[in-house]
């Protein structure tokens, strides 16, 4: 994950440095064009010969619109190296095609802008350090999450069982993710136990059912159609009952638009109380995913955020979307078919991934 | 609805191309922005989306092409792309005995749309067979089990073996009797090697009729990546996508299959049995611009361009005669145009953050008020103002007449003579011969000028 997002990156900012040097003088100018050229060479072996015109056509206007004003303003430009706004269109166009294409909701991408914005526009082009000026606008997004097993082992000394529902849409993984984090919380020496709250598709419970026995824990469950909420209330007695630190609620899956099933799982919430909401989003949703992360937010009001499927693609985009859409921290990523297969997220690796 | 916010960033675009006078860069420029925007939020793969704005703009500047023509010809270019980018309509005719094989992401939804489309073959008189390959997930199998216990459909699955070969050979005399079989993999990604190969040495096996794609509408811009390696690996032979009844807009999955050459042979629009739907782009991009087919948006256009007015005030323009009415006219043109902060925000060296906002909402209500009062005036008064200002008890009339007061009279006056004034500097304008310096000259004598 975010291994193309990184590459491409990187590219960018090497690139506008370069472009930084063809203000600076004419001379200059002779011995810049052929790291370019080898740039772009680069890129025909990635890319497929349409894309490589358009690429080019873009790099040609880039370079043209950095070369222009020095040709034609000549000395006036020594006294003005400011950055001033329209010049800051110019380089962010470049970069805004590179975080869409990697899958940052568009949404996000107009918030980096900005924040990229107030800090260079006006600012001396010398001065401007554009990877380290990236790094924060997206440091600033996204959110380390607090320690999960101590979150859990702090709150369990005041209350038990600790709660957990998982919400997300259909087909995001949400029962595949609970069973892997139940298999980590067993691994940091926690007892746990599931609930069958889907009681809508087909199979759901035979499904969470083959976790819990592949992982021995104790499954509470009830008929298909009976009430979700119902199903949570009686693991949460069980294991109050049994003594079992935390009780992980799989809903049903369901899409952030269809206003009854919205409120199905806040009755959901109400009922069962639990200590902690995790949205559980996937990692190749595009656009949707602001609107997904920011509906159950605002219905459940999530404590953190899942993403499935991170294995899937290098683009990572989607992890930066969700963040700024809810302000609300990424605990895990779901990175395979294993139960081992979860991983804790960690805003500063995830930095040093995009090699910022 | 899907593409909804994309539909009406199209309707305002088109909108705007036929009430402009003049279709110039900013004008282009800032319709293929808000195109470019929705096109994007919509997941469309960002390259297609440049490759559509680069189009738009050679035409849109193409100076050998004018007025009403490029209006048309933009306005087609723009519908006919849009469409391009969906592909063709291609419906699923199958044979009398057919197999389907599905496959996809992991949690994209084939169960649920076997399901589905058994129950829609069904009901076609068709006898269905589910085929459960799904020897991955937990309970794959019993999903499907329920799923054609709900339909009344016969479902063949083994929930014990691990090996899907082995699954197919126990049933290839029974599935023989059905005429339609639907087979259910196990979810993979495409970019996973050995997943790929598994799949191959399914498809070597089953031989089946179609293969099929499921991909969920909300997948951003991996659409395409993830449906180039299908059909690679398999040459895919259509498309369903799911979760069309979310807020996210599909253009990533749909636009996707149209690039990979596979049409969209379905949508599933629901957690119900029977939320399937058949896609056809045509109709979906009439829907999407309100419009029936590309012969009303072309008459559309016509109706919007008043070309009799527009070729008079040119030729006014050119004759040095301007008169009050010439002048609303354009003034409300421009208006058709956006509100007036969007025109100011027009004309470079102007732009809107300079003029408080209340004041261009009280410009508006202006506008009004002096098409009252130039109703209010004879013939001779709208065809030589001058004589207004010389006669001062014209005013007076006109103002008592139209409930408008002496200064806003005197104000539309002005503007007028200034409005005439500019007009000998810009008969370049009537041939759209205007340039940028051209512009800020303009727009710096108006600035200096026009008091609000």
């Amino acid at each position: 994950m975010f291994g193309a997002l990184k590459e491409k990156l990187k590219k960018w900012i090497t690139k506008n440095k370069e472009g930084d040097l063809d203000i600076k003088g004419h001379d200059e100018k002779k011995v810049d064009k052929s790291p370019k050229k080898q740039l772009s060479k680069k890129k025909k072996v990635k890319k497929s010969k349409v894309l490589e015109k358009q690429k080019d056509e873009l790099e040609q206007s880039l370079e043209e619109t950095i070369n222009t004003p020095s040709e034609e303003k000549g000395f006036f430009i020594k006294f003005k190296k400011r950055l001033t706004e329209e010049k800051f269109e110019e380089l962010f166009e470049e970069l805004e095609i590179i975080l869409l294409q990697n899958n940052v909701a568009y949404e996000s991408v107009e918030s980096i802008k900005k924040s990229l914005a107030e800090k260079l526009i006006g600012k001396n082009l010398k001065e401007v350090d554009l990877a380290e000026e990236l790094k924060n606008a997206i440091e600033s997004i996204l959110i380390n999450p607090p320690d999960f097993i101590k979150t859990i082992k702090d709150s369990l000394e005041i209350k038990s069982p600790f709660v957990i529902v998982f919400a997300g849409i259909n087909g995001s993984g949400k029962t595949t993710t609970i069973a892997k984090v139940a298999n980590y919380l067993q691994k940091n020496k926690l007892s746990v136990s599931l609930a069958a709250a889907d009681t809508f598709r087909a199979a759901s419970i035979e499904q969470i059912q083959q976790h819990a026995d592949n992982l021995k824990i104790h499954l509470t469950k009830k008929d298909y159609g009976s009430d979700p909420a119902s199903v949570g209330f009686d693991a949460i007695t069980h294991a109050k009952k049994n003594k079992i630190d935390v009780v992980l609620i799989d809903t049903a899956g369901r899409m952030q638009n269809k206003d009854t099933l919205m409120k199905e799982i806040e009755k959901i919430v109400r009922i069962t109380k639990p200590d902690m909401k995790i949205f559980l989003g996937e990692s190749i949703t595009g656009n949707d995913a602001t609107e997904q992360a920011k509906a159950f937010n605002e219905s459940t009001d999530i404590t953190g955020i899942i993403l499935s499927k991170s294995d899937i693609d290098e683009k990572g985009g989607t992890a930066i979307s969700v963040s700024q859409a809810t302000g609300k921290p990424i605990l895990f990523l779901g990175t395979g078919q294993k139960y081992e297969d979860l991983e804790v997220f960690d805003k500063k690796k995830m930095i040093e991934k995009l090699g910022l | 609805m899907v593409l909804d916010k994309l539909g009406s960033a199209l309707k305002s675009g088109i909108k705007k191309i036929s009430n402009a006078i003049f279709v110039d860069k900013k004008l282009i420029d800032g319709i293929i922005k808000d195109i470019q925007k929705s096109l994007i939020e919509a997941d469309v793969n960002i390259e297609l989306v440049f490759a559509l704005s680069q189009k738009i703009k050679k035409l849109a500047y193409d100076e050998t092409i004018k007025g009403i023509d490029k209006k048309e010809q933009l306005v087609k270019l723009i519908h006919d792309e849009i469409t391009l980018l969906l592909g063709k309509e291609k419906q699923l005719k199958l044979p009398k005995k057919a197999s389907l094989m599905f496959l996809g992401l992991y949690g994209a939804g084939k169960t649920t749309t076997i399901a589905k489309l058994g129950f829609y073959y069904a009901k076609r008189g068709r006898k269905v067979a589910l085929l459960g390959l799904d020897t991955q997930r937990p309970a794959a199998m019993d999903q499907l089990e329920q799923l054609a216990k709900q339909t009344n459909l016969q479902a063949f699955i083994d929930k014990k073996e691990k090996d899907p070969l082995k699954i197919i050979k126990q049933y290839s005399k029974d599935l023989e009797k059905y005429d339609l079989v639907l087979i259910d993999t196990a979810g993979r990604d495409g970019l996973n090697k050995e997943l790929i190969k598994e799949i191959e040495k399914l498809d070597k096996r089953l031989k089946p009729d179609y293969r099929i794609l499921v991909m969920p509408a909300d997948v951003g811009q991996t659409a395409k990546t993830q449906a180039e390696e299908f059909q690679k690996a398999l040459s895919i032979d259509g498309v369903i996508v799911t979760r069309m009844d979310g807020t996210s807009k599909g253009g990533g999955a749909l636009t996707a299959c149209a690039e990979t050459k596979a049409p969209v042979f379905f949508i599933g629009v629901g957690e119900q049995i029977h939320e399937i739907e058949t896609f056809n782009p045509e109709s979906f991009i009439q829907r999407l611009l309100g419009m029936g087919d590309l012969q009303a948006l072309l008459e559309h256009v016509k109706s919007a361009t008043d070309e009799k007015q527009t070729k008079r005030i040119e030729e006014r323009l050119q004759e040095g005669k301007f008169t009050l009415l010439d002048l609303y006219s354009q003034l409300e043109q421009m208006n058709k145009m956006g509100s007036m902060d969007k025109l100011i925000g027009m004309i470079p060296g102007m732009s809107a953050a300079k003029v408080p906002k209340n004041v261009l909402a009280k410009q508006e209500s202006k506008m009004k008020h002096w098409k009252n009062a130039i109703s209010s005036m004879t013939e001779d008064e709208i065809e030589n103002p001058e004589i207004l200002e010389k006669q001062t008890s014209r005013i007076q009339r006109v103002s008592k007449g139209s409930g408008t007061t002496t200064t806003e009279i005197r104000e539309l006056l002005k503007q007028y003579k200034m409005l005439k004034e500019m007009m000998g500097m810009q008969s370049g304008l009537a041939e759209g011969k205007i340039d940028q310096k051209m512009m800020q000259k303009m727009a710096k004598k108006f600035r200096g000028k026009v008091k609000f």
